[in-house]
């Protein structure tokens, strides 16, 4: 009897620790710390890595996290996270914001909010110029080349039922495939290819990258649920760095023409928080 | 409690175990075609490797020393190397060393099928010739004298009196090498040939199912090797080794 009673207690205490806790602005916390605790990964180049040289993190997504900072009037602070831990430590308060990668997706919706999507990516094709596929809709009945156990063969599938698909162990033998002629296009994810079709050296006119993604993946920060004063002036933030054109600059300086990854134009805008499922875009 | 517990969890994974998924729809297509292309795979390796196994002992065994040194060359540069080699080699190699004409046709038909039955077929080719050697070796000398003596040739003594003698006796050491050949089949999942494995890792990507998949899998290289071996066995029994 005595140690159910004291559980109660137990149990009701921290319930009521843990309401105070939620109820407490998260906003006004950081502005009393005097700083911003950002999750981010640190290992993935252009969004979040280590410049050898300063030992600071540097990156896209870290360049829009200090902007955030800066606009709050508060320091950043960048905490590392493994892949897996990054929702659990947000949900813990072990960090403020997480700035790490994060593809926002409806199973995520309900755990965690998410900021303005700041980065859309997806699988693209690379298709060999001469083999007359230029849409994604030219693959049905074709040799399509990938790699085993990722997204790329479902996603594929979804939008080309009647493709004809060859994965092999590595993305690097897919890739050789292709330039052996044993297929008319390549499937992987858009950075990957970028950087494939930019160790081709002059062949490289041989090939493009279609235009279309096969899925979309947005990428957005993670905000704790419950935070609407803090997620107000993330997302403020990243209106206005839309508005001012320092959006497109820091596509330019980390993915697009300005980096080595060279990708196209941006083909997004900082807009809006919402996501739709699998639908394939221009 | 802890007994309780555990039927918990066995009933758990009894009831995720979706055996629908194996009786009918497009993913029971892809494992049955995958097994279809397994057993392609095994019948054209088999029915041309053993002869091609039984020319190479010959002509390992030939009096000739350019045709025995030639048939050594073949045995130990393929038994020497993995299959997985082999095949990478025949898919990503040999191709691109054609005239551009054949590639071209080639690569238009199913090359990774095709690329899949010349490496397994000559490695296992290679494997064969030497039980059917140790065979040959196993029938006394004096069968063979004894077929010159009587004025036949080499290859009508081989083929008439030795080869008939010697394939029985190596009956079990080749059943051994068709089991390999036909759990090595799997190998070429990794130039992309649509075989049961890869059509199990496709399933398995596409609806996460992996035991279901891998089991569908298990169950026929399983049964399709105790065929293999009930053969065997039955051959055996209807020719049996002669006393030697």
């Amino acid at each position: 009897m005595r140690i159910s009673q004291l559980l109660k207690i137990l149990v009701a205490g921290v319930i009521a620790v843990g309401a105070v806790a939620a109820q407490a602005d998260q906003l006004a916390d950081i502005k009393a710390k005097g700083e911003i605790v950002f999750g981010t990964l640190g290992t993935d180049e252009p969004n979040s890595f280590i410049d050898p040289q300063t030992r600071d993190y540097v990156g896209y997504e870290i360049d829009i996290a200090k902007a955030v900072a800066k606009k709050i009037g508060v320091k950043p602070v960048f905490k590392q996270l493994a892949v897996a831990a990054r929702i659990p430590e947000l949900q813990q308060g072990h960090v403020d914001v997480l700035a790490a990668s994060l593809t926002h997706n409806k199973e995520r919706e309900s755990q965690i909010d998410f900021a303005l999507t700041d980065f859309i990516t997806g699988s693209k094709v690379l298709v060999v110029k001469s083999s007359g596929v230029h849409s994604i809709a030219d693959l049905a009945g074709k040799r399509v080349l990938t790699v085993k156990g990722g997204t790329q063969v479902p996603n594929l599938l979804r939008v080309v039922p009647t493709a004809q698909v060859i994965t092999f162990e590595t993305t690097q033998q897919a890739f050789q495939a292709l330039q052996q002629g044993k297929g008319v296009a390549y499937v992987n994810d858009e950075s990957s290819l970028y950087d494939d079709v930019h160790k081709l050296g002059p062949k490289a006119s041989d090939y493009e990258i279609l235009p279309q993604n096969l899925n979309v993946e947005p990428l957005a920060f993670g905000i704790r649920k419950g935070e609407p004063a803090l997620k107000a002036v993330i997302d403020g933030e990243l209106r206005e760095l839309e508005a001012s054109g320092e959006a497109n600059r820091l596509y330019d300086k980390w993915y697009g023409k300005d980096s080595k990854l060279k990708f196209g134009p941006r083909t997004f805008k900082f807009d809006t928080d919402k996501i739709e499922d699998d639908k394939v875009t221009g | 409690m802890a007994g309780c517990g555990r039927s918990n969890a066995l009933s758990d994974a009894m009831s995720s175990f979706h055996l629908s998924l194996l009786l009918s729809g497009p993913y029971q297509a892809m494992l049955f075609a995958g097994l279809r292309l397994s057993l392609t795979l095994l019948t054209v390796a088999f029915v041309v490797a053993l002869p091609l196994g039984v020319l190479i002992a010959l002509a390992r065994l030939s009096p000739f020393v350019f045709v025995r040194g030639i048939a050594i060359v073949f045995i130990e540069s393929q038994r020497n190397v993995p299959l997985l080699a082999h095949l990478l080699f025949w898919y990503f190699g040999a191709p691109e060393l054609l005239p551009d004409a054949a590639k071209q046709w080639l690569y238009a038909h199913d090359v990774e099928t095709i690329a899949a039955v010349v490496a397994i077929t000559l490695y296992y080719a290679a494997f064969m010739s030497e039980d059917v050697r140790s065979g040959v070796r196993a029938v006394p000398s004096v069968q063979f004298e004894a077929a010159r003596a009587l004025g036949l040739p080499w290859f009508s003594a081989m083929r008439r009196v030795v080869l008939p003698q010697a394939l029985r006796v190596t009956v079990p050491p080749l059943l051994s090498q068709t089991l390999n050949l036909w759990k090595d089949t799997s190998i070429a999942t990794v130039i992309g040939t649509a075989e049961l494995m890869y059509q199990a890792a496709k399933v398995e990507s596409a609806t996460f199912r992996s035991i279901e998949a891998f089991t569908f899998a298990t169950v026929s290289y399983l049964t399709v090797s105790l065929l293999i071996t009930a053969l065997a066995s039955g051959y055996s029994h209807r020719y049996p080794a002669r006393a030697l």
